[in-house]
């Protein structure tokens, strides 16, 4: 599994689409992306990156930066985020970063 | 050459952006500044700033929006800060191109300051690692700031991230 983050609108879906060289609409099916939506409400982190890393791609966004949120769910919300990106970068053979839509690979190399 | 510098608040962004162009010999030095003075306490800060760059051989320009309309010294070493102002007023000021419009305005701008100028760096805002729980109109500002960001980044000559005042290189290390 491939592990792509960064930070919002970063150009990482576009990335993965060249990566699969897959169209916007076939991506769907290799990759799964914003999935630190899913760590918000869910009660096993580890299942969860568990069943994730069977796609051939995972992409979060980077959602730790700025200031803690006051509100204490937004603030869980951010923390499971963070965790689960930690767990998914953990079983990943590659880890990317993309910035301003260029990739830096932290993990492994690019096939 | 055009030269990203991008980081988040106080990462010392624009001292890493002044000392690439204080280490070339290009000259005159222009500082293309963007931030609208609004209030006395900023005016005060922008005339402290002023007389910080002008010992350091920095004229200082204003420009708050239509940068391609902005006229600097043919083959000059030009630092123009910041992005994130620029698209702010671009999008949300009465002067400025509105919300269709900012993004090719400003890259136009951008396109044309790098083809009057021998040496361009531009100073950035990076404001999309804080998740996406904003309101509509703050997230529209982002997506906007974040799309100029990916096709200056596919064009500029390097692209550097500050942080603690030290740059990581996305691309062409080897040019500066």
């Amino acid at each position: 599994m491939i592990f792509i983050t960064g930070p919002l609108y970063s150009g990482k879906r576009a990335f993965a689409q060249k990566l699969l060289d897959s169209t916007p609409e076939a991506l769907a099916e290799k990759a799964v992306w914003d999935v630190q939506e899913l760590a918000r409400d869910c009660s096993d982190l580890e299942a969860l990156a568990d069943e994730l890393s069977r796609r051939e791609v995972v992409i979060a966004t980077e959602t730790g930066g700025g200031v803690v949120p006051a509100d204490p769910a937004e603030r869980a919300g951010r923390e499971a985020a963070g965790r689960l990106s930690c767990l998914l970068a953990e079983r990943a053979e590659t880890v990317v970063r993309v910035f301003c839509g260029l990739p830096a690979v932290l993990k492994g190399s690019l096939p | 050459m055009t030269v990203l510098v991008i980081g988040g608040a106080a990462s010392g962004k624009s001292e890493f952006a002044e000392s690439l162009l204080l280490k070339s010999p290009v000259r005159p030095r222009i500082y293309l500044a963007t931030m609208e003075p609004f209030g006395a306490e900023a005016r005060a800060r922008i005339q402290k700033h002023r007389a910080m760059r002008a010992a350091k051989g920095f004229q200082t320009l204003e420009r708050y929006t239509d940068l391609a309309g902005a006229v600097v010294p043919e083959g000059s070493a030009v630092l123009l800060e910041c992005l994130g102002n620029l698209c702010a007023n671009e999008r949300y000021s009465p002067q400025g191109a509105g919300a269709e419009n900012a993004e090719n305005v400003i890259l136009n701008g951008i396109c044309r300051l790098a083809a009057q100028s021998r040496e361009l760096v531009v100073v950035s805002n990076e404001v999309g690692s804080g998740g996406s729980a904003y309101e509509g109109d703050t997230l529209d500002y982002i997506r906007l700031l974040a799309s100029i960001h990916c096709r200056l980044a596919a064009w500029a000559d390097a692209v550097c991230e500050v942080s603690c005042g030290l740059p990581f290189y996305h691309k062409g290390r080897e040019r500066l």
